[in-house]
């Protein structure tokens, strides 16, 4: 393994233009991960035409430096403006924006950077590993009931956090995978719900629909506050955490990786269910739950370490089975086909070369992370001190532009503001809008994994459940769920009418 | 009426309506599908089942606590809570607030982004209460132009150029303008 590490990172600094387009990817993942409004995946899908011009190993190894810096800037927008860079970064703004408003901005921040290159470099180290004894563990124990059962569990955690009540966090999931159900079903491919407009043929975009619930919303709530004359300035926080507050943590770290990698590795549920179970399981197993969702350093720890954790993951189903596993890696996929290439087990023996100058790249980005993350930290949180007047209208064409750009379509920047409108509504009312997003996100892929289970098992319950990965997960998920509805039931029963 | 306000109901309503309405319209596409017993409707009208319970629960739950949130929630931030509206005048700030944006994106098609932009852009400082005209006018223009540089001079990212005159004559001058840039660039 070693002697493939050094000959990709030999052929990764032994070009000045490669190194160029290395750099690229881990300012500009950075860069477009922390503006609010855009993203990583913008970014990618203006890039994408132009990597037709790069060798494929280059253009592959863009994506990948761009997934995993990007997927770390996002969390500067979540704990800063509680603008969510991308999904995987929603539950860091749990407790990272109440750190900002209580002035511990630069702690957050800090934890943010550190954790996410911990997580990611330990991420590209097991990939280096273990890519290929894992990749064949998950062609023999993971197939669409898994994925199913890994997705209900994801959807027990997302409900318990986040809404106002149980009933609050349960409607917004259910929310959300009704929204996921616009478009055709992935099974016969039946046109549903799509009120006579051709347009939504193809479902709700994700990206839209995502900025317009978390930028737009918050946007909205943080324009209410000034014209009712209730908005207060976040607080500047200079301070980084120091180690011991990172030490203090470890188990968490390493919980979060382990959970990180886990959710990495299934394709189609990627980084964004790793940070929900990352937070989930840190509050599970905390002893002082009731801090977390007002400034617990530890969420933003667990979160981040495990979405980042789950970028190196992210590539085994991509390079070894051919299996996308987000937005990005599907990306990732179109990159290979405009090369000649087809991602699969093939491709370790076809090219080498390239496989290892992208794990060599990942490796090195997260050890970018750390440092430029640190020097730029405290440029960063110089934004809290420009007005939000200024910098409200930028968020908001940062997000138009980042909406209209995916398909060209004006449709997407309405569903945009639509969404914005929504979200405002229900946060307003106690509603989870990171449950309503892991609902959309994850709809698809449950429903599709669902029916193929089905049809695998014969309709045989016991069939699906004899299968003993799934079997846990939907033992893990049921217990969740069922620990939420007797606890609200039991709060519900107590209180005086 | 245990301690249910108005909103409440209307809350109850609203959710009731969205399950009604989405389960009549699965029947425009409860087609069987050949290799799949549960057909098309099966996964929709499962999440709508599930959605009218929970909607039940949730008013259950409110009958009985009101709006009190359960203890230990994570995620609901304080600030979030609800705004007191007096007037008319606090309504119609409101009402700006979330239909401007809306306008926006309805007249990106006719007019485009290009001309419309700058406009939009002064609406939001003044939303949020910037009354300094050589402030709503600097950071307009400075916005602006930091945008064309990142999109259209940098990254060439299309973007919505307007289907009327004079608004698309507009687009097309500053794309041209762009090009003849990138030109004198190269020489």
């Amino acid at each position: 393994m070693i002697e493939h590490f050094l000959a990709g990172s030999a052929t990764l600094f032994g070009d000045p233009f490669t190194i160029g387009v290395f750099v690229f990817g881990v300012l500009g993942g950075m860069l477009f991960g922390a503006m609010p409004g855009v993203s990583m995946l913008t970014l990618c899908a203006i890039l994408l035409p132009f990597t037709a011009q790069l060798t494929a190993s280059q253009g592959v190894m863009l994506f990948a430096v761009i997934y995993c810096t990007g997927t770390y800037g996002g969390a500067i927008t979540a704990i800063l403006f509680n603008i969510p860079g991308a999904p995987e970064n929603a539950p860091t703004a749990f407790d990272g924006y109440p750190m900002t408003q209580q002035g511990k901005a630069g702690k957050a921040v800090g934890a943010a950077v550190l954790c996410s290159a911990i997580g990611g470099v330990a991420s590209a180290i097991v990939m280096m590993a273990a890519t290929e004894p894992l990749a064949k563990w998950a062609i023999r124990n993971i197939g669409p009931p898994e994925i199913f059962a890994l997705v209900f569990f994801g959807l027990a955690v997302a409900s318990s956090v986040g809404g106002k009540t149980m009933w609050k966090g349960w409607m917004s999931v259910l929310l959300g995978l009704l929204i996921a159900t616009i478009g055709q079903d992935p099974v016969g491919g039946i046109n549903r719900y799509n009120f006579g407009f051709a347009d939504l043929a193809a479902g709700i975009a994700f990206v839209p629909s995502i900025l317009g619930f978390f930028a737009v919303s918050e946007i909205f709530i943080q324009a209410e506050k000034k014209a009712m004359g209730k908005f207060t300035a976040p607080k500047v926080g200079l301070s980084f955490p120091t180690f011991v507050e990172i030490w203090f943590h470890k188990i968490a770290v390493i919980r979060s990786i382990l959970v990180g990698f886990f959710c990495g590795i299934l394709p189609g549920i990627g980084a964004t269910l790793a940070a929900f179970m990352g937070y989930g399981e840190a509050v599970r197993w905390s002893k002082d739950k009731t801090s977390f969702g007002k400034g617990n350093i530890e969420g933003v720890i667990s979160s981040e370490t495990a979405n980042n954790a789950a970028t190196g993951a992210a590539m085994i189903p991509l390079l070894a089975l051919g299996l996308p596993g987000g937005a990005l890696t599907a990306m990732m996929v179109a990159v290979f086909q405009m090369h000649d290439l087809e991602p699969g087990p093939l491709v370790f023996y076809n090219s080498p070369d390239l496989i290892w100058v992208v794990f060599a790249a990942m490796f090195y980005a997260n050890l970018c992370i750390l440092f430029i993350g640190l020097l730029e930290t405290k440029t960063i949180l110089h934004l809290l001190k420009i007005p939000f007047q200024f910098l409200a209208p930028l968020i908001l064409l940062l997000a138009s532009i980042g909406s209209y750009i995916g398909r060209g379509l004006v449709l997407d920047v309405m569903v945009m503001f639509g969404a914005g409108i929504i979200g405002f509504l229900l946060r307003r009312s106690g509603y989870s809008i990171p449950g309503i997003v892991l609902g959309i996100i994850l709809g698809k892929i449950g429903e599709q994994n669902f029916a193929q289970g089905m049809q695998m098992v014969h309709y045989d319950l016991l069939t699906y459940l004899s299968r003993p990965v799934c079997l846990i997960l939907i033992i893990a998920g049921s217990l969740t769920l069922f620990s939420g509805i007797y606890k609200a039931i039991s709060t519900s029963l107590n209180s005086k009418a | 009426m245990g301690r249910l306000t108005k909103s409440h109901i209307i809350e109850t309503v609203v959710w009731g309506l969205i399950v009604i309405i989405f389960f009549g319209f699965s029947f425009e596409f409860n087609r069987e599908i050949e290799i799949y017993k549960f057909g098309a409707t099966g996964w929709p009208r499962t999440i709508l089942v599930l959605l009218g319970l929970v909607t039940l629960g949730n008013l259950f739950h409110l009958y009985r606590n009101g709006s009190i949130g359960d203890a230990g929630r994570v995620g609901q931030l304080e600030t979030d809570e609800e705004m007191t509206y007096n007037s008319l005048r606090d309504y119609s700030k409101l009402l700006a607030i979330l239909i401007g944006p809306l306008i926006y994106a309805i007249l990106l098609k006719p007019v485009g982004f290009y001309f419309l932009t700058p406009f939009f852009i002064s609406y939001i400082i003044v939303i949020f209460g910037e009354r300094r005209l050589k402030f709503i006018l600097g950071v307009t223009l400075l916005l602006y132009l930091i945008l064309l540089l990142l999109f259209v001079v940098v990254l060439n990212a299309p973007l919505p150029q307007g289907n009327m005159s004079p608004f698309y004559d507009y687009s097309a001058f500053l794309l041209k303008l762009n090009t003849q840039l990138k030109q004198l660039s190269i020489w």
